[in-house]
């Protein structure tokens, strides 16, 4: 738990440091290519403290950020936390469904490969996981897009709605749907051999047990067996995998969202990179680093839980 | 050093490599590896490089956009250039971003992982916490603000995915190196009189260089997909045609909605195979330096 | 006389290892134990008393090659259908396994792990009646029922092995197999568990095979004894005369092995067993005791001895006999 912490401040050091080794002038920045007089801008500087020595602008820097005041995204000029707010649904959405699926269907794959081990159907499930797991995210997206979306024509080709549509209620979440499919297939191929692959060799590792002989010499089916004390011995290292993805829903699908124009967070750091948009890099970051801090955190409090040979947390 | 520990060596690596031989996983990796590497060092001679120039290709009088029917062996991008060039050439960036990066990861990791491995205490105490810190930080987003703050050159790539990368190399030493620390003859050689440096470059790397390696191979995919998906996002060198550069380009200049596919095809396909290929030669050296994961798999 | 409860003929098993040889880990075994009789069977690690145990309820690993016939209960186990040999296991035969933290499942509680077989085997009406059953059973073999809910790890050695006494019960099976149930135990815990044993064998009229590499264990706890080398039984017969006038130079030094306590002159010059096991694929020839024999002659050489009698009841696979 105090780790945790120390980490989230470091990250906050970190961030502060980082930016202010390119942002000179972030007042001038702002108002690039602006006429604004002189006067507006010194007093700007000296709001902000600008003229004050790095610790002070430090504190200023936690203080605004505990209010959650990441400031004013330099291509938008909205402020950072309302951007970065609007776009967390969508991510949420597309990782969110994508890791259930990932997992759900990766761990049921590795089941099958390690229990017909050495058999097609294990060098089938594992060879073609590995495959979709060497390829790069976006490309696997490219490929997808362009098959369904360009030529057959089924899918749109981006977005998370239509341009210009203004239907509400189940229409608009049936059309949101039929935006989210293509993208949330490609993540789902890409997340799912680190699942087969942890599941496959927890349950090779388990297969060598004892208590398995056991099982089956009180009379136990063979699916019995697998599955009332196999798996659930299996399964330990996979939630806890499970519980550390989590923390990256946030930011996973940074360049797929870019190839889907997908709405939310990661296109907005693709966008953000471009600018380069500093307040928002930056914000963006934090926010990344905080989820992942969380449910790593909470991955360690779940396998204490699972696990009854593990004391406490 | 000795003749027989030269001597030693040689034995090791023979045994290493007969083993190596004898798995169908090691082998094909290497083979497709062995491959990619003639392409990329013999770029020259397999596509002009002045066909990745723009003005070059216009003078050519190729058509842009041209399928590979119309313009073989992979057809032109939108600038006209040939996409068979970008190919053989950006293999040559891909590869040495990728081992240089893999490189920089592997010696940082391994330095911190051997010094904290080897001190143990205080020190170790806190590298372990600072390694712990950078394993817990989404590694993709730091990347990127690095890679935003600091610039677009092939090196500041290098360096950044090298930083970001080390954590799981230098645990993963560590605790081999913690494993090695336990054995008898590390006492002995101390109580010999033996320097902790003498101890750290015979007896502690030896014991340890088995397993850097198996996790060096395994690390170059690493390196390869961050640079490609960096590369992608626009945080490549605009000088330079990776492989991930190429994606990128042909992305933003619409090659999907063309339906291009000889533009980005290649460049990814180029990609995933290669890492295939570094994936099975790891495995298969992790099998060597640890026989019950043969089995196991 | 009936037919007796266990009857094992010509049994031969032959495992297939990864790299495709084949290892002959037991070679025409046969013996017999009656209803309520009780058999130990002796020998060093890789003899294939292990293999022999597992065989009895086909637990060895798929791809091992089973010949012969292994008769519990009037019904040749090993040519029952999948669903009739799972009928069988547990309730005709169930195995007392050896006590370590890898039998028990780790993520359950003990007293799951008892009732499971009933509820499988609907031996018990619902739920609370094997709940209820595990109790009794818990306080049978000496543990509070509380300890129903606990998990492996919380018991001790001597729990755990009690507890898989308790569930080899759970169906009152005809026959107990316990294989090695106190190694990994200390003396004093291992007297328990073997006093245990026998009171259950008395009330249920258990038949018992009793294996483990420790002689001194068996004689107490058995009518009659094999002893196995090398993939076969090299002699068989009442406990004690087997162990007090060994006919086979094996059970002999064996037998010798094992200090009798009280005796000073046993701890001041142990006489035990020269040499290694041979190991299962690469067999001596002829005798496959030889080697280590201190009377081995030039006829042990020639061919593998077969059990010759060596007395009442009594046989011995020795040229000498």
């Amino acid at each position: 738990m105090l780790g945790s912490l120390l980490t989230l401040v470091f990250v906050l050091v970190f961030n502060f440091f980082l930016f202010r080794v390119v942002q000179t002038d972030p007042i001038g920045s702002l108002f690039r290519g602006r006429n604004v007089p002189q006067e507006v801008l010194d007093e700007l500087r000296d709001e902000f403290g600008l003229d004050e020595s790095q610790l002070t602008q430090f504190a200023y820097y936690v203080r605004e950020t505990a209010q959650l005041n990441f400031g004013i995204s330099y291509q938008s000029r909205q402020p950072v936390w309302d951007e970065i707010v609007s776009a967390v649904p969508a991510t949420v959405t597309l990782v969110g469904i994508s890791s259930i699926l990932s997992a759900v269907i990766g761990t049921i794959g590795g089941i099958v490969a390690a229990w017909r081990r050495n058999t097609w159907k294990d060098h089938s499930i594992t060879s073609g996981t590995m495959v979709f797991y060497s390829m790069p995210d976006f490309w696997l997206g490219m490929i997808l897009l362009v098959i369904f979306a360009v030529v057959l024509g089924w899918f749109p080709v981006g977005g998370m709605v239509d341009i210009g549509s203004t239907e509400t209620g189940l229409a608009r979440l049936l059309d949101q749907a039929h935006h989210l499919f293509l993208p949330a297939l490609t993540l789902t191929l890409a997340y799912l051999g680190e699942y087969t692959l942890v599941t496959r060799s927890s349950l090779l590792d388990v297969m060598g047990e004892d208590y398995l002989t056991v099982a089956r010499a009180k009379g136990l089916r063979d699916a019995m067996v697998r599955n009332r004390h196999a798996v659930p011995n299996a399964l330990l290292p996979v939630v806890t995998l499970a519980a550390i993805n989590l923390g990256f829903v946030l930011s996973g699908a940074i360049a797929v969202e870019a190839v889907y124009s997908w709405p939310g967070l990661g296109k907005a750091t693709a966008d953000a990179i471009r600018g380069p948009d500093l307040p928002m890099l930056q914000g963006l970051f934090l926010l990344f680093s905080a989820a992942v801090i969380l449910f790593n955190l909470l991955a360690d409090l779940t396998y204490a839980w699972l696990d009854p040979r593990v004391e406490g947390a | 050093m000795t003749s027989l520990a030269m001597a030693r060596r040689r034995a090791t690596a023979a045994r290493v490599w007969g083993q190596f031989r004898r798995s169908r996983q090691g082998m094909i990796g290497l083979g497709v590896l062995a491959v990619f590497a003639l392409v990329a060092l013999a770029a020259p001679l397999l596509a002009d490089v002045r066909d990745l120039n723009p003005v070059f290709a216009r003078a050519e009088g190729n058509a842009q956009w041209a399928s590979p029917f119309d313009h073989p062996p992979l057809g032109t991008d939108y600038i006209r250039r040939s996409v068979w060039a970008q190919f053989v050439w950006g293999s040559r960036v891909s590869l040495f971003v990728g081992l240089a990066a893999t490189v920089l990861t592997v010696l940082i990791g391994s330095v911190i992982g051997i010094v904290a491995g080897y001190l143990g205490g205080r020190s170790d105490g806190a590298l372990m916490r600072v390694t712990e810190w950078f394993l817990v930080i989404p590694f993709l987003p730091l990347a990127i603000v690095l890679a935003s703050v600091l610039g677009r050159s092939v090196w500041i790539i290098i360096f950044v995915i090298g930083i970001t990368s080390w954590p799981s190399t230098a645990r993963l030493v560590r605790a081999q190196v913690l494993t090695v620390k336990q054995r008898l003859f590390v006492d002995r050689a101390r109580s010999l009189g033996a320097k902790g440096s003498h101890i750290v470059a015979h007896h502690v790397l030896p014991n340890v260089s088995g397993l850097i390696l198996a996790n060096a191979t395994l690390a170059v995919p690493i390196s390869i997909l961050t640079e490609t998906t960096l590369s992608f996002l626009g945080l490549g060198d605009p000088s330079s045609a990776s492989w991930g550069k190429t994606l990128e380009e042909a992305f933003v200049n619409g090659a999907m909605v063309r339906n291009a596919w000889w533009y980005f095809i290649p460049a990814g396909f180029g990609i995933l195979v290669v890492v295939l290929a570094f994936t099975l030669i790891g495995r298969t050296l992790e099998e060597i330096a640890n026989p019950r994961l043969s089995r196991a798999r | 006389m009936s037919e007796p409860l266990l009857s094992v003929r010509d049994l031969h098993i032959t495992y297939a290892t990864h790299d495709g040889s084949r290892v002959p880990a037991v070679r025409g075994v046969s013996f017999e134990i009656d209803a309520g009789g009780s058999m130990g069977l002796a020998g060093e690690s890789g003899c294939g008393k292990s293999t022999l145990a597992n065989s009895l309820l086909r637990l060895l690993p798929v791809g091992t090659e089973v010949t012969g016939e292994v008769v519990l209960g009037g019904k040749n186990v090993l040519s029952l259908n999948p669903g009739g040999l799972r009928a069988v296991r547990w309730t005709s035969g169930a195995i007392v396994f050896q006590g370590a933290l890898h039998a028990l499942n780790p993520v359950q509680a003990v007293g799951r792990q008892i009732a499971e077989p009933m509820l499988v085997h609907d031996t018990a009406s619902s739920e609370q009646a094997a709940r209820r059953r595990t109790v009794e059973l818990l306080g049978r073999v000496g543990l509070p029922g509380a300890r129903a809910d606990s998990y492996p790890h919380e018991l001790s050695g001597g729990q755990r092995q009690r507890v898989l006494i308790a569930m080899a019960l759970a169906c009152d099976p005809l026959l107990l197999i316990a294989d090695e149930p106190t190694t990994a135990l200390d003396l004093m815990v291992q007297a328990q568990v073997l006093a245990l044993l026998d009171e259950l064998k008395q009330e249920r009229n258990l038949t018992l095979l009793f294996i483990t590499h420790d002689l001194s264990v068996l004689t107490y706890a058995c009518q009659r004894l094999a002893i196995m080398y090398a993939g076969r039984i090299v002699e068989e017969g009442p406990s004690w005369e087997v162990f007090g006038e060994a006919a086979h130079p094996y059970t002999r030094g064996l037998a010798a092995a094992f200090p009798t306590i009280g005796d000073l002159s046993s701890r001041m010059a142990p006489a035990g067993l020269a040499g290694d096991p041979p190991t299962p694929g690469n067999l001596p020839q002829g005798c496959p005791f030889n080697p280590r024999c201190p009377l081995a002659q030039d006829g042990c050489r020639d061919a593998e001895p077969e059990l010759r009698i060596a007395g009442p009841e009594r046989r011995a696979a020795c040229i000498l006999v």
